[in-house]
């Protein structure tokens, strides 16, 4: 069944939900933050406004989620199931229902300066779309019962405008209507006076309950579904004849049919309670919509009506929309005129056509700064998901829209989740709280990436920074392979000794020479470090080429022996496409549980404005650039500004 | 024919001047930009409304204390729309806006009282809400950045999400800046919220400060004061506001340390430094060793923190209410 659903206004309040099961509200969040804030899950198309069907599940711990987005007035709908389920109505009901609900509070929701929405009553239609769905994906069997339930209650005529007078009648009884979730149980002894009126109520009502009853049990029980049919199918029979005489003889005899009538919901329900299948909660709600329904059949006909009538309304403007853009191809010259002179006064509603050109330029454009291809048609994609329909400012032409657009998109995108204090996060290991109960320990840091991209310069530059800030650096030699590697890495340490002499620093390297296994001499070297005091271990390993399965594949036992606090990849600014493959085959190195944590961008000094490859790894990954490399001094590494990127991608020279 | 003659005639009476062409004439000439303002002055808010900006890390019920504020008075008159005080809420994506009013001759009504019944003088102002995850604060610090202190609404909203056109055009002026803290999170020490909420106080502050400090020399730039609202104060595991300020303050001194020692952002030459001025990325007072709110008087950023819970039993959202209605 549902666990829940939820109507959601990008803003972060709650319009309307429905709770079946307590779900944690984490788990939504969870979902906007992936989904909307970072676009982890999906690669595009997360922000149009695309039927469930469409929109991949999004799956967190045993739940699934699908949801649909209302671009225009910004608000999700979302349904939370077990994964384990298999509903297959659940897409539809979610397209429904934001068909309706725009349409019955869009005009609310467009109010500015509020946040309220009137939504009480959305319950009813709610109730009637989940009933409706779940009705109709009944199995087989189960479905040719109601056929046959159906045709009895059409037997049934008479019996049936007879207790709808009444119903009439119990209208002017207020004690009666105003209690809608009231079972028949449970107001019968509240108001003797209106007894009567109730039990007319209970023929139609029993078969109503039993029927909706069915159709929930008939996806989780089917067996139990037949067995329980041949039972019932001589009352409904019963009932029929009861109802007969009743029309024929009047009020009178209405006395003699109280139990009769009323002990079918108390059958069915002795017989839920036995089947065991669901807890007592269950059966509440099952019995509030029994009252519900018999008391409202009538009302819950006409809301059946105006809501397939808001369906209808909401497919015949899709279809609309759909001939309005073949048509607007055509386009009258009167209206080109228009908008090319609103294309320069600004206050025009961007098209996809208007977009078109302009974005293809945006996207040479991009290519130009050397962002893979991949990145730029998603980035593109992503503003004119967002442009089309916006309204240009005044004097406001497209391309300076679009610019803007692209500027924010990017900025999002390189904006990190959480931002990094190195020379923070060390101090807070080596030297954690009292109150905490950690242990001091070192801080380790190991360095990856593909051959020859700066892995020793960078780790030495690294080193240098936390020198000049008074740490003690071990630097572990884990590239055991290359020739000369482990002397690169002495001499490094050499000069960054004379260098910091003064300042206090110390730094000291931990070789085992060639040949042996880089991540046993990893683990030596941080329990060596943990032994003599250090503050940082600094990792170095040996460049591997990311589509070499038997050299990737040693970087998950790396990862589980040193236990780095961070892998930072290495990645130069110089290389184009295959950027997001190393990126993404590195990330996916170490195993299930463990990630990159940051990468650094060494040569940007080399590329000038074309600092594309930030945007290529960051798209494969969402893991955050720390560091650029900006020169060939130890000093030539500078913390990754966002703003300072964004504004070389977008110069034109 | 006939018509053309008649067209003639009409044509060369516009053209000769008489008396009535010329009023005519002098009408259209005077009306027409008459009319055109009332046009334009009807379709453009008129007012701007003084604002109060909410910001603090995701999860510390900034919209919740938005829809409190909001729903106040219409639940408690028991308005059938609104069905409890406070909506639940998730992260949100977009900055949301909410007019509301505080009263300014009775200092004792909170943010329950239905002003209009009580017939109280009341002032408008709009309370903003702003995303706090991570990646979405950029909304909130690009508009304290400005040094003209108006925030148009319409720019923090996101494209996707404007609402109406009224928004669009208004101009509102910031009056004061809500900050609020989950209490109960910052009493955990090993995880991060301690740190991430601090380091986003820092980058709040340290926006103000710089624009104090590049203010225009003779049109100082209204003052901005900030509270640091405690929430979540219902739980048994928050920390009191007292507390909550030396944590925050000691945090803070904490990342003024390591920022002022770390390396330069890219971009930012060794000669150059954006500004020039000495002590621009330092908070507070220069040379104080530990931070403390109080040093921010000195570029007219009163702090204040007060403790308070949205939902639950507690000591409730009066205060900042009334710290609220104080500033605007």
């Amino acid at each position: 069944m549902l666990d829940a659903f939820e109507i959601i206004s990008t803003s972060g309040v709650v319009l309307w939900s429905r709770t079946y099961a307590p779900v944690s509200p984490s788990v939504v969040d969870n979902f906007i933050s992936d989904v909307f804030i970072e676009e982890k899950s999906t690669v595009a198309g997360a922000k149009d406004g695309a039927s469930a069907t469409v929109n991949p599940p999004y799956k967190h711990e045993q739940h699934s989620l699908r949801w649909t987005f209302s671009k225009e007035l910004g608000i999700i709908f979302v349904a939370v199931y077990r994964s384990l389920l298999h509903l297959p109505w659940i897409d539809k009901l979610v397209d429904n229902i934001k068909a309706i609900f725009v349409s019955l509070y869009g005009d609310q929701l467009k109010k500015p300066n509020t946040m309220i929405v009137e939504c009480v009553k959305f319950d009813e239609y709610f109730d009637q779309q989940l009933q409706e769905l779940e009705q109709g994906s009944g199995k087989p069997d189960a479905r040719a019962f109601i056929v046959e339930e159906i045709s009895g209650t059409g037997e049934d005529g008479p019996p049936l405008s007879f207790s709808l007078a009444h119903n009439q009648k119990a209208q002017t009884n207020p004690s009666a209507e105003s209690s809608p979730t009231a079972t028949p149980n449970a107001s019968r002894p509240a108001t003797p006076g209106a007894s009567h009126l109730l039990v007319a109520k209970a023929g139609p009502g029993g078969k109503l309950s039993r029927r909706a009853r069915k159709i929930q049990n008939s996806p989780s029980a089917p067996v139990s579904s037949g067995d329980e049919a041949t039972a019932r199918k001589g009352k409904p029979a019963k009932t029929v004849k009861r109802g007969r005489k009743w029309d024929a003889d009047g009020l009178a005899d209405e006395r003699d049919d109280v139990q009769l009538d009323y002990s079918i919901p108390a059958v069915t329900s002795d017989s839920e309670a036995e089947a065991g299948a669901r807890p007592a909660a269950v059966e509440e709600v099952d019995a509030s919509t029994w009252g519900s329904r018999t008391k409202g059949k009538f009302v819950l006909r006409d809301l059946g009506d105006e809501v397939h009538s808001i369906l209808a309304d909401a497919d015949a403007k899709n279809a609309a929309a759909k001939t309005d853009f073949q048509s607007g191809i055509v386009g009258s010259s009167l209206s080109a005129i228009g908008g090319l002179f609103r294309n320069v006064v600004g206050g025009k509603v961007l098209t996809k056509q208007d977009l078109e050109k302009a974005m293809k330029g945006m996207e040479e454009h991009l290519l130009k700064k050397n962002v893979a291809r991949e990145a730029a048609v998603r980035l593109c994609e992503g503003v004119e998901m967002e442009l089309v329909g916006v309204k240009t400012g005044n004097f406001e032409s497209i391309n300076s829209r679009i610019q803007k657009a692209m500027e924010a998109s990017l900025t999002r995108m390189l904006t990190p989740t959480s931002s990094l204090d190195l020379l923070r996060e060390i101090d807070s290991i080596t030297s954690p709280p009292a109150a905490s109960l950690r242990k001091a320990r070192p801080y380790v840091i190991s360095i990856v990436g593909v051959n020859g991209v700066g892995k020793s310069t960078n780790l030495s530059k690294i080193c240098f920074f936390l020198l000049q800030n008074q740490y003690k650096v071990l630097i572990a030699a884990g590239d055991t392979f290359r020739s000369g590697a482990v002397e690169q890495l002495a001499v490094h340490v050499r000069n960054l000794k004379e260098l910091t002499a003064r300042e206090g620093g110390k730094v000291e390297l931990y070789q085992k020479g060639y040949g042996k296994d880089a991540a046993a001499v990893a683990k030596d070297a941080v329990a060596f470090a943990a032994q003599e005091g250090f503050d940082v271990v600094l990792i170095d390993t040996a460049g591997r080429r990311h589509n070499d399965q038997r050299l990737m594949s040693s970087l998950e036992k790396f990862a589980k022996f040193a236990q780095p606090d961070k892998i930072l990849m290495v990645g130069e600014a110089l290389v184009g496409t295959d950027s997001v493959a190393q990126a993404r085959n590195f990330n996916a190195a170490f195993g299930s549980g463990r990630s990159l944590d940051g990468f650094i961008i060494s040569k940007c000094d080399t590329v000038g404005d074309m600092v594309g490859t930030l945007v290529s790894i960051v798209h494969a990954t969402n893991v955050p650039v720390l560091f650029v490399g900006v020169g060939q001094h130890y000093s030539d590494l500078r913390n990754f500004s966002v703003k300072w990127a964004v504004e070389k991608l977008l110069s034109s020279t | 024919m006939s018509t053309i003659d008649t067209l003639k005639a009409a044509f060369e009476a516009s053209l000769t001047p008489t008396p009535s062409v010329i009023s005519i004439g002098l009408a259209i000439v005077l009306l027409i930009p008459i009319i055109l303002h009332f046009i334009f002055s009807a379709t453009t808010p008129y007012t701007t409304l003084p604002s109060v900006l909410l910001v603090g890390p995701s999860g510390a019920g900034k919209t919740a204390l938005l829809t409190l504020f909001e729903r106040g008075p219409l639940y408690h008159n028991n308005n059938p729309a609104v069905p409890t005080p406070v909506a639940e809420t998730h992260t949100s994506q977009t900055p949301s806006t909410v007019e509301l009013a505080v009263s300014t001759d009775r200092p004792t009504t909170t943010y329950r009282t239905d002003l209009d019944a009580t017939g109280a003088t009341a002032k408008k102002f709009l309370l903003i809400d702003t995303p706090g995850h991570p990646k979405l604060r950029r909304h909130a610090l690009a508009h304290l950045a400005s040094p003209s202190a108006t925030i148009t609404p319409s720019l923090l909203v996101s494209p996707a999400a404007q609402k109406g056109e009224g928004a669009e055009t208004s101009k509102s002026k910031l009056k004061a800046l809500v900050f609020l803290v989950d209490a109960a999170a910052l009493a955990d020490t090993d995880s991060a919220a301690l740190s991430s909420t601090a380091e986003y106080l820092y980058d709040v502050l340290l926006t103000l400060q710089r624009r104090f400090l590049r203010r225009s020399g003779s049109r100082a730039p209204s003052n901005v004061p900030v509270l640091v609202a405690a929430n979540k104060l219902d739980l048994f595991t928050a920390l009191p506001a007292a507390l909550v300020k030396s944590q925050l303050e000691a945090e803070l001194s904490r990342i003024r340390k390591t920022r002022s020692k770390g390396l330069l952002d890219s971009g930012e030459a060794d000669g150059e430094v954006v500004g020039g001025e000495e002590g621009e990325g330092w908070l507070g007072a220069v040379g104080s060793d530990k931070f403390s709110f109080k040093e921010m008087v000195e570029f007219d950023i009163e702090v204040e923190v007060i403790g308070g819970n949205v939902v639950g039993d507690g000591p409730g959202a009066d205060k900042w209410w009334k710290w609220i209605g104080e500033r605007i």
